[in-house]
């Protein structure tokens, strides 16, 4: 048992982590929840561990953002007004392209609905159709529909970004 | 060929839905179903085309998300996190023989109350003499009330008794921490675990955890050491993790018994206890050099005796935590019982100091402290 789950945190902690990642943006935090996740699934032993542990990643990065919700709405509260997003620090070249790139694709991410965000990162997790569905509700046939929109919505949108930017270039 | 003829009927009549290609693509679906999906699609153009589209809009998607990840990071060791595992399953066992050991408290302050029913007398001396026991030197005129004998209801004397103890753990003057930490560590430890259930197991907690634990462990046997002992005439220091030797700082060397005895005279320590490790730090000249004998009891506890200048020897109690060791003390090694009951003696005689640390009752380093404090002047 032990070594099926020591398997499991070979093969997907950095999955894990990635996915929380891409709902708390922040690098340190999504390791150490995920430290957490594991943490937890030795405890618990859950029967199909993999889906387990995706599902209390899941509910991890929900409280964590909900508590940063409320961080920032005292803030806002306090400041009277809206929190600045953190400026990127001046790094190399390189870096600095990732970040942009990074940027865009978190803003395309931005405007698919909750429910179709969360399916396409389950999915780009690794979980298999019926383990989306187990673990959002939804019927295994409405996966494939859901993840098809997704997609589409996720490219169009990033589509559109460049060819807006591109535009802006060509203005000016 | 029939199945072709079939296919061929169908084929235009009834495309592949787009939903039904992302599925397939994504090796969602049943072996009947793919079959039936790629006899389709080798007689309809149309369908491989979109089906070449879903597969590039798939790769896409997997490029792009691919960009939002965080740096590439070790991983880290599976043993670390079993250990912060078994810990937080310690933790939990902890709390719950804590619990049960409230509850048992409760149970028996339950008896004598309706024991005290009974045998009002009785009870009332009973609960005078555990008023006595309970309350310190220090306190042993306040706590005690001299009309104590004739207070009819015991409970309210055991009550009294509580609140000298509770007078004690919260008393800001006293910088002891023995009574104040045990009831300040089992917080500590569930707020560590809590913590460490929010998400935060770090390389730091598990130790923090384990220290936590261990203190509050120990805070409960000190609390009742410090009670019973009534008349100290020795310092009792916090020297409890003796077998820390990083906490020795300055260049130590770790040297052969036998050598020992004969390079620096005789070594303060326990007779007839096997020896197992002798530190010498030595000064510039052989009689500030300070020597740390490590001995064995029967029982696998590691005693420590140390021995030295009295700067020296304080300054390494101090880093245990303990403060500043009182040099002022009497040369005739009557010291004052410093407010915290540890597992540390130290005595001053002259400029040397003396002390003995291991996980012992109190009283047991005193007699030894005692001992070797006689031997030490005999010679």
């Amino acid at each position: 048992m032990t070594d099926d789950l020591e398997q499991l945190y070979q093969s997907t902690y950095t999955a894990v982590v990635r996915f929380l990642y891409r709902k708390v943006w922040d690098a340190e935090r999504a390791e150490d929840l995920a430290q957490e996740v594991f943490v937890r699934a030795l405890s618990h032993r859950p029967e199909k561990p993999r889906a387990w542990v995706f599902a209390v990643a899941a509910n991890l990065a929900r409280d964590e953002a909900r508590a940063a919700m409320r961080r920032k709405r005292h803030l806002t509260l306090l400041k009277g007004d809206p929190i600045a997003q953190p400026a990127l620090s001046p790094a190399a070249d390189d870096s600095v392209e990732r970040d942009e790139q990074m940027a865009s694709v978190h803003e395309a991410l931005n405007t698919l609905t909750p429910r179709d965000r969360e399916i396409l990162l389950l999915w780009d997790a690794g979980l298999s159709y019926p383990e989306i569905a187990a673990q959002t509700g939804l019927a295994v046939g409405a996966v494939g529909t859901t993840l098809a929109r997704a997609r589409r919505r996720l490219v169009d949108a990033h589509d559109r970004q460049h060819s807006r930017t591109g535009t802006d270039a060509a203005h000016s | 060929m029939p199945t072709t003829g079939s296919t061929r009927e169908r084929g235009p009549m009834r495309h592949i839905p787009e939903d039904e290609l992302h599925a397939y693509l994504d090796q969602a679906l049943s072996r009947t179903q793919c079959v039936e999906i790629e006899s389709h699609l080798a007689e309809c153009p149309s369908c491989r085309g979109m089906r070449d589209g879903i597969a590039a809009l798939r790769d896409r998607t997997t490029a792009l998300l691919a960009k939002l990840a965080p740096p590439a990071r070790p991983l880290p060791p599976y043993e670390r996190l079993s250990r912060v595992a078994a810990e937080v399953a310690t933790q939990r066992r902890r709390r719950l023989h804590l619990l049960a050991w409230a509850a048992s408290l409760v149970v028996a302050v339950g008896l004598g109350w309706s024991a005290s029913s009974f045998t009002r007398d009785s009870a009332a001396r009973g609960a005078a003499r555990a008023v006595a026991r309970v309350s310190g030197p220090a306190e042993a005129g306040s706590a005690t009330p001299s009309g104590l004998p004739t207070t009819p209801a015991p409970p309210a004397a055991m009550a009294q008794a509580g609140q000298s103890a509770r007078a004690r753990a919260t008393d800001p003057e006293r910088p002891g921490n023995a009574v104040r930490s045990s009831t300040s560590t089992p917080a500590l430890a569930a707020r560590s675990s809590r913590s460490s259930s929010a998400g935060h197991p770090t390389a730091r907690s598990p130790q923090a955890m384990a220290a936590a634990a261990s203190d509050s462990a120990r805070a409960v046997r000190e609390a009742t050491l410090r009670v019973l002992s009534p008349t100290p005439t020795l310092e009792l220091t916090n020297l409890d993790r003796s077998g820390r030797q990083e906490d020795l700082e300055g260049m130590w060397r770790t040297m052969p018994w036998d050598g020992t005895k004969t390079a620096a005279g005789e070594v303060p320590h326990i007779d007839g206890l096997p020896v197992v490790q002798v530190q010498v730090q030595s000064g510039d000249q052989s009689a500030s050099a300070v020597t740390v004998v490590a001995q064995q009891l029967a029982s696998g506890q590691v005693i420590r005796t140390i021995e030295g200048p009295a700067t020296d020897v304080s300054q390494i109690l101090s880093r245990h935590g303990l403060g500043e060791v009182d040099s002022a003390m009497s040369a005739d090694g009557s010291g004052r019982l410093l407010p915290d009951g540890g597992h540390a003696m130290a005595m001053q005689v002259g400029d040397r100091m003396l002390a003995i640390t291991g996980d012992l009752p109190s009283d047991s380093l005193r007699a030894m402290i005692r001992r070797l404090n006689a031997e030490l002047r005999s010679k």
